[in-house]
C-alpha cells in the first residue's frame, strides 16, 4: 500500500492506544491523589514523568495541584500527549485514509472527537473525572473493536495492529519505570496500606487486578507484578504479549522492505520470552525497561524508515 | 579561443536532506560559433541525461539517501569562434513574444520601452533598448534576489546580469520581437588571473535569425561567450534548479576557473594545474 | 405546466402535448400521490448526504461542505437523437486531438492559414514542452468533457469543450444509482441505456495511454488532497477502477522513471490520471511553488517513459478563443461537415466584431476568454446598466480578452421546485473518452439551474443535477410496466 497511507493508519492507532494508556496514567494518580502522605504528591506528578512533560508544564506556570494536572492532560490542546490532542491527531490521520478504514472505524474516530472538542473544563468537572477517563478507556475499546471486527486483514489491518502495540509496549513500560524502585526487594516501604494501595491501583489502571489474583492467588508481591507485566504473555497488556503482536505482525506485511526492524522485533522478543523475572531483577528492572524503551523507539524508527517514509 | 572550464557548486545543508531532485544545465552542445571538444560532468549519483522543452541538455539528478551536500562539478574545453555569435533554425520563434512571470511589462516599463517602437523593428533600435537598459538598471549586486521579476528590478532601478536580461526581454516582447533568455558563461582577461563567470544574456528573433544582446557588458554576444541553456527566463535556463525535503537552510558556493589558450589540455591537466593554483594561493 | 413558447422543453412539445420519450414518465407521475414524490424527495437527500458527495464552493463561508441538489426528474433522450449527437461528439474529440498532435509537429493547419498562427503559437497553455513529442495513439485529450446546449428549435450546439480536467463524471454515476434505488419500477417500464461501466472504459481508455511495449500498465490518479472540491470524485474514480490515488509525495523520479512509494519499496508507475493542472505537474519545469506534482516530472514523459492523461498543453485547444474554429478543424482534418455546431461567436479582438458586441452589450453574453466556470462574464439581459458599463471598461482595455454570444434560449426541463414543477434550464455534459478508439456512455451529466429564468447551470453557482436517460429502444409500450 501507499507509504502514506500506512504512515497514516499506523499513527492514527498509536495516538488512539496513546489516549487510552494517558487515562489509565491519569486513573492512577488520580486515586493517589486521595492518599494521604507524601507519596501521594510524587504520584500526582507521575504521569509528568512518564511522559517526559514536566518541564513543560512547569514552564506553563500553572500551579501543581491534582486538578490542573489531570485537566493538562485531559483537555490542554498545548500538550501534544494530551488526551485532547492525541485524539485530534487520531482523527486527522483517519481522515486522510478515509477510503481505506471501514465507516465504522472512522465513525468511531469522528465522534470520540466531536464529543471531545466539545468539552470544556466546567463540563469534565461535572462529569467528573473518573468518569471521563471511563469514557475514553471505552472510545479507544470501540475504536479498536470496529478495526479488529470490520477491517479486512490486509496491510492496512497489520499497520493498525502494529501502531497500537508499539505505542501499548512503550507507554506500558514507561509507566512501570516511574515505579521500578518499588520493585527492587531491599527498598524500604512507608505503611502496608499505601503500599498495597498503589499496586492496586497500579494493577486495576493496567486492567490486570483480577487477573493477577487469578494467576497468583496471593497478596500483591512486586516481584509477581513484575513478572506478570513483563514476562507473562497471557495478559494482553504485557510487553512480552505485546512484543508477541509485533513480531507477528511485522511477519504479514507485504514485501521484504522490513528486515532491519524484524530483526530488532525479533531479538527483544527473545530477550522476554526466555527471560526468568530473577534474572531481570538482578540485573536491575529499571536498566531493563530503559533498554526496552529506547529498543521500542528504534523499532518504530526502522518501521517509519522501511515503510512509511513517503518523503 | 580555447578556453579550459572548471566550474564547481556545492551546496551545504545544516540538517540532512531526505531527497532531492535537480534540473541541470551544465553542459553546452556544439554549433552557432562554439565547439565543445571535452566536457565532463561530476555529480554525486548517476543522473538521466535529456534534452529539455528548449532543446538544451538537461540531467535530471534525483538523491534519495539522506545528505547534507550536494557536489557538483563541471570541467571542459571548449573552442569559439571569432565573431558575432547568432543561430538559425530551431523552430518557430512566436512562443517566445510571451510574457512569464519573471518578465511581464509593468506600466513604467511599458512607458521606457514604447520610445524604441518602430515598425519594422532594427538591430540599432534593439542596441538602442540594451544599452538604456543598463543606463537605467544600475549594475549592484546584493539588491535584487534569483527570484526577483523585471518589474521588482525596474523599480529599484538595481540589478544584475539576471534582470538586465529579464527586463530586456520584457521590452522586446512587448515591442513584438522574440526574445529568450541565454545563460552561459562570459570570459574576460584580467592583468594577474583570467576571469570565468556564469553569465546571462538575451537572444531576440529579427528577421531569420537570432541576435546576441549582452545587455550588461554593453555589446552583442563573441567568442568570449559560452552559451549553455536558453529559454523563456531564468527559471527555465538556470544552472541548477532543484526541489529538496529537509536541509534546514542551504548555502550555496560557486566558483568558476578558467585558463585560455592552453590546447592539447585534458582536463586532468585542468585538475592538476588547478591543484597547483590553489597550493599558489595559501 | 406550461412550457413558455421561446424555450425548447424537453418534455412537452406543446401546452399539453408530451413528447414520446416522456410519455411513460408523465403517466407514471400523474399516477404518484403528492406524498410520495415528496418523501421520495426526502429520501433522495438523506441518500445523498449519505454517500458524502460535496462540492467545496471558493469563497463559501458557510462551510465547505454543501451539497450538490438533485432533481428526481430525468431529462430523456430518445435513441435516435443520441445516435446523432454521439457521432457529432465522436467526430469533434477526434478533430481536436488531430488538431493538437498538428500544432505540435508540422503545425499544417497553422501554414494552411485556417487558423491564424499566433492565435496558437502566442497562447500562454502552449506548451513548448510538447513540440516533436508522440504521444501514444497521438491522443492528448484522453477524457473530453464536451458541453451542449439545445436552442428554441431543439437543435444541439457544441457550448464549450473541456479537454483538461472536466469534472462531473461521479454525479453522472451516482445519479444513476440513485433513481435506480428510489425508483426501480421506472427501470421496469424504460429501456435507460446503463452508464455504470463507465469506470472499465474509462480504465481500458487509461490503459491504451500507456508509453509503448509496456504490457501490464500501473495506473494512478493524481489528487491535489482532500481539500479540493473534485476529491470525491478522484478517489470515487480510483476506487472503482481499482487503482491507486496519490498524491505528489508518494511519487518521486529516478533513473528516468516515475515511481510510487509503497510499503513493499517503489512500484514504477506508467499512466498518471492527473487532476491538477499543468502548471503544478513538475515544480522544477513549471510553478515553483507547487506541492501538489513530482519534480522531475515533465523530464520522464517528454522521454516517453509514463504518460500523463489528459496530455500536458491540451489548453491550447480549448481555450475560448480557439474554440470558434473548431468546425474549421472537423473540416480541414476529416474533410467532413461537422454534425454539431458552435454556438455563434464574435472574438472580440476583431475589431469588427467588437464594435459589434459592444453595441449589443444588453443583448448578448459575454466571457473571458481565459475564464472558467462561469465566473467574471457578463449576462447582457440579467445585467443592471451600471454591471453593463463596468464591464464596457473591461473590454475596452483588453478587448482580445473577449469573446461574445447570444444569449442562449436553453432548453428546459422539468424539475422540482417549492411551488411543484416547474421548467428549468438544462446543458448535457458528455463524457467523450479516447483511447484506441472514442468510446462513451450514453448521456453524460445533465445540469440545471434551479433559479427561474436562470441559464446558470454550474453547481458552484447554485446549479444542480438530474439523470439522463437514453432510451435504449423508441417507444416503451404505453401504460407503463414491461
Amino acid at each position: 500500500m501507499l507509504s502514506r497511507t500506512a504512515g497514516c493508519i499506523y499513527w492514527m492507532s498509536r495516538h488512539m492506544e496513546r489516549a487510552e494508556n494517558i487515562a489509565r496514567v491519569l486513573d492512577v494518580s488520580s486515586q493517589m491523589a486521595l492518599m494521604p502522605g507524601g507519596l501521594a504528591r510524587e504520584q500526582i506528578m507521575a504521569p509528568l514523568d512518564i511522559t517526559g512533560m514536566r518541564e513543560a508544564f512547569v514552564a506553563s506556570g500553572v500551579k501543581a495541584t491534582a486538578d490542573e494536572i489531570l485537566l493538562f492532560f485531559a483537555l490542554n490542546p498545548n500538550n501534544p500527549t494530551s488526551i485532547y490532542s492525541c485524539l485530534r491527531q487520531a482523527r486527522e490521520n483517519g481522515h486522510v485514509v478515509r477510503g481505506k478504514i471501514t465507516a465504522e472505524m472512522w465513525e468511531t474516530l469522528n465522534a470520540t472527537w466531536l464529543e471531545i472538542s466539545g468539552m470544556t473544563r466546567e463540563k469534565l468537572k461535572r462529569m467528573g473525572f473518573s468518569r471521563f477517563l471511563e469514557w475514553v478507556k471505552e472510545r479507544s475499546h470501540l475504536f479498536r473493536g470496529a478495526t479488529f471486527g470490520t477491517l479486512q486483514r490486509n496491510d492496512a489491518f497489520h499497520f493498525s495492529r502494529l501502531g497500537t502495540f508499539l505505542e501499548r509496549s512503550d507507554n506500558t513500560a514507561r509507566i512501570l519505570l516511574v515505579k521500578a524502585p518499588a520493585f527492587s526487594p531491599s527498598e524500604e516501604r512507608d505503611t502496608a496500606a499505601v503500599d498495597y494501595y498503589q499496586w492496586a491501583s497500579l494493577l486495576r489502571s493496567l486492567s490486570a487486578f483480577e487477573t493477577y489474583r487469578d494467576i497468583y492467588r496471593d497478596s500483591i508481591v512486586p516481584v509477581q507484578v513484575a513478572e506478570m507485566l513483563l514476562l507473562r504473555d497471557d495478559l494482553p497488556r504485557s510487553l512480552h504479549a505485546c512484543m508477541n503482536e509485533i513480531t507477528q505482525t511485522l511477519e504479514s506485511i507485504q514485501g521484504n522492505s522490513g528486515k532491519e526492524a524484524k530483526l530488532l522485533a525479533a531479538k527483544v522478543h527473545a530477550r522476554l520470552h526466555y527471560a526468568q523475572i530473577e534474572e531481570v531483577i538482578e540485573e536491575g528492572l529499571q536498566k531493563y525497561l530503559q533498554d526496552f524503551i529506547s529498543d521500542t523507539h528504534e523499532i518504530g524508527a526502522r518501521i517509519q524508515r522501511a515503510y512509511l517514509e513517503s518523503v | 579561443m580555447i578556453l579550459t572550464i572548471n566550474h564547481e557548486t556545492v551546496y551545504r545543508y545544516n540538517t540532512a536532506v531526505t531527497h532531492s531532485t535537480q534540473y541541470l544545465r551544465l553542459t553546452p552542445q556544439s554549433g552557432e560559433g562554439q565547439q565543445v571538444l571535452e566536457w565532463k560532468l561530476e555529480l554525486p549519483s548517476p543522473a538521466m541525461l535529456a534534452e529539455d522543452s528548449f532543446g538544451n541538455i538537461l540531467h535530471v539528478l534525483t538523491l534519495d539517501m539522506p545528505h547534507s551536500e550536494i557536489r557538483i562539478r563541471a570541467t571542459g574545453i571548449v573552442e569559439t569562434d571569432a565573431g558575432e555569435r547568432m543561430s538559425f533554425g530551431g523552430g518557430d520563434p512566436r512562443p517566445y513574444l510571451r510574457s512569464t512571470r519573471l518578465t511581464t511589462m509593468s506600466p513604467a516599463m511599458i512607458e521606457f520601452a514604447n520610445r524604441f517602437r518602430q515598425f519594422p523593428m532594427t538591430l540599432e533600435a534593439l542596441d538602442g533598448l540594451a544599452h538604456a537598459v543598463l543606463a537605467y538598471l544600475v549594475f549592484e549586486p546584493g539588491i535584487t534576489q534569483v527570484d526577483s521579476t523585471a518589474a521588482e528590478a525596474f523599480a529599484q532601478a538595481r540589478g544584475v546580469c539576471q534582470d538586465h536580461t529579464h527586463v530586456f526581454l520584457a521590452c522586446c516582447r512587448h515591442l513584438d520581437v522574440p526574445a529568450r533568455y541565454v545563460s552561459g558563461y562570459v570570459y574576460s582577461p584580467g592583468h594577474v588571473q583570467d576571469h570565468l563567470a556564469t553569465h546571462a544574456w538575451a537572444e531576440v528573433w529579427l528577421e531569420d535569425r537570432w541576435w546576441n544582446f549582452d545587455v550588461v557588458n554593453r555589446c552583442r554576444a563573441g567568442s568570449s561567450h559560452l552559451k549553455l541553456a536558453v529559454g523563456m527566463d531564468y527559471m527555465d535556463a538556470c544552472p541548477v534548479r532543484g526541489v529538496r525535503r529537509g536541509g534546514g537552510s542551504e548555502l550555496m558556493n560557486a566558483e568558476v576557473r578558467v585558463m585560455q589558450e592552453q590546447s592539447g589540455m585534458t582536463t586532468d591537466d585542468v585538475d592538476f594545474l588547478i591543484q597547483q593554483q590553489k597550493q599558489q594561493q595559501q | 405546466m406550461s412550457a413558455k413558447a421561446r424555450f425548447y422543453d424537453e418534455m412537452f412539445a406543446a401546452p399539453g402535448h408530451i413528447r414520446p420519450g416522456y410519455k411513460a414518465f408523465s403517466d407514471w407521475l400523474h399516477r404518484r400521490p403528492e406524498e410520495e414524490l415528496a418523501q421520495k424527495r426526502a429520501e433522495a437527500d438523506w441518500l445523498f448526504r449519505r454517500v458524502g458527495i460535496t462540492f467545496a464552493v471558493y469563497g463559501d463561508k458557510e462551510g465547505s461542505e454543501r451539497l450538490i441538489p438533485f432533481d428526481t426528474i430525468p431529462r430523456i433522450i430518445p435513441a435516435a437523437e443520441w445516435e446523432m449527437v454521439s457521432r457529432g461528439l465522436k467526430q469533434r474529440a477526434l478533430a481536436l486531438n488531430l488538431f493538437l498532435h498538428d500544432i505540435y509537429h508540422e503545425q499544417h493547419i497553422l501554414n494552411a492559414g485556417v487558423i491564424p498562427a499566433e492565435q496558437v503559437l502566442t497562447n500562454q497553455d502552449y506548451q513548448l514542452a510538447m513540440q516533436g513529442l508522440t504521444l501514444p495513439n497521438k491522443v492528448y485529450s484522453h477524457i473530453a468533457g464536451i458541453d451542449l446546449v439545445r436552442d428554441h428549435a431543439g437543435e444541439y450546439f457544441v457550448l464549450e469543450d473541456n479537454l483538461r480536467t472536466p469534472s462531473g463524471v461521479s454525479y453522472m454515476l451516482e445519479n444513476r444509482k440513485m433513481m435506480m434505488r428510489l425508483f426501480p419500477e421506472l427501470f421496469a417500464a424504460h429501456a435507460v441505456a446503463p452508464v455504470e461501466h463507465y469506470p472499465d472504459l474509462l480504465l481500458e481508455t487509461l490503459r491504451d495511454a500507456a508509453p509503448a511495449g509496456v504490457h501490464d500498465p500501473v495506473v494512478v490518479v493524481l489528487t491535489p488532497g482532500r481539500y479540493n472540491s473534485a476529491y470525491f470524485e478522484h478517489a470515487f474514480l480510483a476506487q472503482q477502477m481499482g487503482v491507486e490515488l496519490v498524491e505528489g509525495p508518494d511519487l518521486f523520479v529516478k533513473d528516468g522513471f516515475v515511481s510510487l512509494r509503497t510499503t513493499a519499496g517503489p512500484q514504477r508507475v506508467d499512466v498518471i490520471y492527473r487532476r491538477i493542472d499543468d502548471a503544478y505537474l513538475d515544480p522544477l519545469a513549471f510553478n515553483a511553488d507547487s506541492v501538489l506534482g513530482v519534480p522531475g516530472l515533465l523530464s520522464v514523459y517528454r522521454a516517453g517513459r509514463v504518460s500523463i492523461t489528459n496530455a500536458v498543453g491540451t489548453g491550447v485547444a480549448d481555450d475560448k478563443s480557439i474554440y470558434p474554429y473548431v468546425p474549421d478543424m472537423i473540416r480541414f482534418y476529416l474533410t467532413e461537415e461537422p454534425i454539431l455546431n458552435n454556438v455563434p461567436t464574435w472574438q472580440l479582438r476583431k475589431p469588427d466584431e467588437c464594435e459589434h458586441v459592444l453595441a449589443n452589450l444588453s443583448e448578448l453574453v459575454v466571457k473571458e476568454v481565459h475564464g472558467s466556470g462561469g465566473y467574471g462574464m457578463l449576462v447582457g439581459p440579467a445585467a443592471s446598466k451600471v454591471e453593463i458599463a463596468a464591464y464596457r471598461e473591461r473590454i475596452l482595455a483588453n478587448p482580445s480578452e473577449f469573446i461574445a454570444q447570444p444569449t442562449l434560449a436553453l432548453s428546459t426541463c422539468p424539475t422540482f421546485v417549492e411551488a411543484g414543477i416547474a421548467p428549468r434550464h438544462i446543458d448535457l455534459r458528455p463524457f467523450v473518452l479516447s483511447g484506441r478508439e472514442v468510446r462513451m456512455v450514453p448521456g453524460g451529466l445533465t445540469r440545471v439551474a434551479l433559479k427561474d429564468g436562470s441559464l446558470v447551470v454550474n453547481s458552484s453557482q447554485g446549479g444542480g443535477t438530474k439523470d439522463t436517460w437514453v432510451l435504449e429502444s423508441a417507444l416503451p409500450a404505453s401504460g407503463g410496466h414491461a
